[in-house]
Parts: structure tokens; C-alpha cells; sequence
């Protein structure tokens, strides 16, 4: 890890990923707190 | 109750922005420029910026928290936010409060060891200043998820 904040550049890229990682984990949080017609709703919601 | 949720946003924002882009500034500008500033040039940075820049960058970041967190409890969603009920906001927020804790508990501690504003073992300096680099770094890198998580409170990514 002390290699990567060493670059400023690998912290950039280090930073990304973690967005990444947040928004996958955000939704599965979300998805994992809707009840099963809220789920379904949400599905064609995304699907449109 | 609306012209109070917007000053206090309006204060979280401008407070977040001197913080961040002091930040930014350290990780994107002075920490790179030191090792071409000469070594006679260099107390301009140690002894009179950097000490200014520090000032604004841990209020900015105590700042920052403080309205985040008014905003949230003001507008009825904090516990929510904090128990991750809304994760969008939630995990935002709990990594703004991990980056203001490094600015006060880890990074201001080592940078007045390191830039000698109180006493200490001379050798200790150069540890205490790699430690505040490596955090300052670690905020910065926190930054690009927190930032993006503000901001898909209100415009969802997916």
C-alpha cells in the first residue's frame, strides 16, 4: 500500500477503483434493503 | 427551513472546497515541486506556507464535517445515512469523517514535528513527515470515492 501512495499517479488510479468498488457496494446495500416489490420495481425502472 | 438547508449546504460546500483543494494542492503541487526548490528557498515552504495552508486545511476539513452533519440531522436523514440505510450518502460521509480524522489526529500531529513547530528529536522528523505524506495521500485517494458519493446522493449513478 506504501508503494501506491508513494505515486501520485497509482493514488489516482487506487482512487478510481475504489469509486468503483463504491458504487457496485452502494447498490448491492440498496438492493439488499428493498423489499421484494420495491425490488421488482426498481428492476423496470432500470430496465427502461 | 429551506433558506437554512441551503446556507448550511452552501457552507458545507464552501468549507469542503478549501479543504479538498488544500489537498490537492499538497499532494498535486508542493509535495512534487520540493525536491526542485532549492535548498536555501526551501524554509519559504516549511516555515511560511506550508504552516498557512495547514491553518485552513484542518478547519476546512473540521468545517466541512461539522455542516455535512447539520445538513444531514436538519434534513432527517443522518441516523439513516450513518447506519447505511442510504448508502449513497452514508458511505460518503463515513469516509469524509475517516479523512477529517487523519487530518487532525495523524497528519497535523506529524506535520508540526515535521516542519518543527514544537520540540522534538531532530530525527524524528523526517519519520513524522513520510507519515504525513503517506496519509495525506490516503485522504486523497479517499477523496475520489467520497466525492463521488456526495455527489450521487442527489444524481444516482445507476
Amino acid at each position: 500500500m506504501g508503494k501506491i501512495l508513494e505515486s501520485l499517479p497509482l493514488t489516482i488510479v487506487a482512487g478510481v477503483v475504489l469509486t468503483v468498488v463504491m458504487i457496485f457496494a452502494t447498490e448491492a446495500i440498496n438492493d439488499s434493503q428493498m423489499s421484494a416489490p420495491e425490488k421488482a420495481v426498481s428492476d423496470v425502472m432500470n430496465s427502461m | 427551513m429551506e433558506a437554512e438547508l441551503f446556507i448550511i449546504r452552501y457552507l458545507h460546500v464552501l468549507s469542503g472546497i478549501m479543504w479538498i483543494g488544500i489537498l490537492w494542492y499538497f499532494n498535486f503541487v508542493q509535495i512534487p515541486s520540493m525536491p526542485k526548490i532549492p535548498d536555501e528557498q526551501k524554509p519559504a515552504i516549511g516555515k511560511v506556507i506550508a504552516p498557512e495552508a495547514l491553518f485552513w486545511f484542518r478547519w476546512g476539513a473540521f468545517f466541512t464535517v461539522f455542516f455535512g452533519l447539520a445538513l444531514a440531522f436538519r434534513s432527517g436523514y443522518l441516523a439513516e445515512a450513518l447506519m447505511l440505510e442510504y448508502a449513497n450518502i452514508g458511505i460518503g460521509m463515513w469516509l469524509g469523517m475517516i479523512m477529517a480524522f487523519n487530518v487532525w489526529f495523524i497528519i497535523w500531529p506529524a506535520q508540526k514535528i515535521a516542519l518543527g513547530m514544537v520540540d522534538a528529536d531532530a530525527a524524528l522528523k523526517p519519520k513524522m513527515a513520510r507519515r504525513a505524506m503517506l496519509f495525506s495521500r490516503t485522504n486523497t485517494m479517499l477523496s475520489i470515492p467520497m466525492l463521488a458519493s456526495m455527489i450521487s446522493f442527489q444524481n444516482p449513478i445507476m
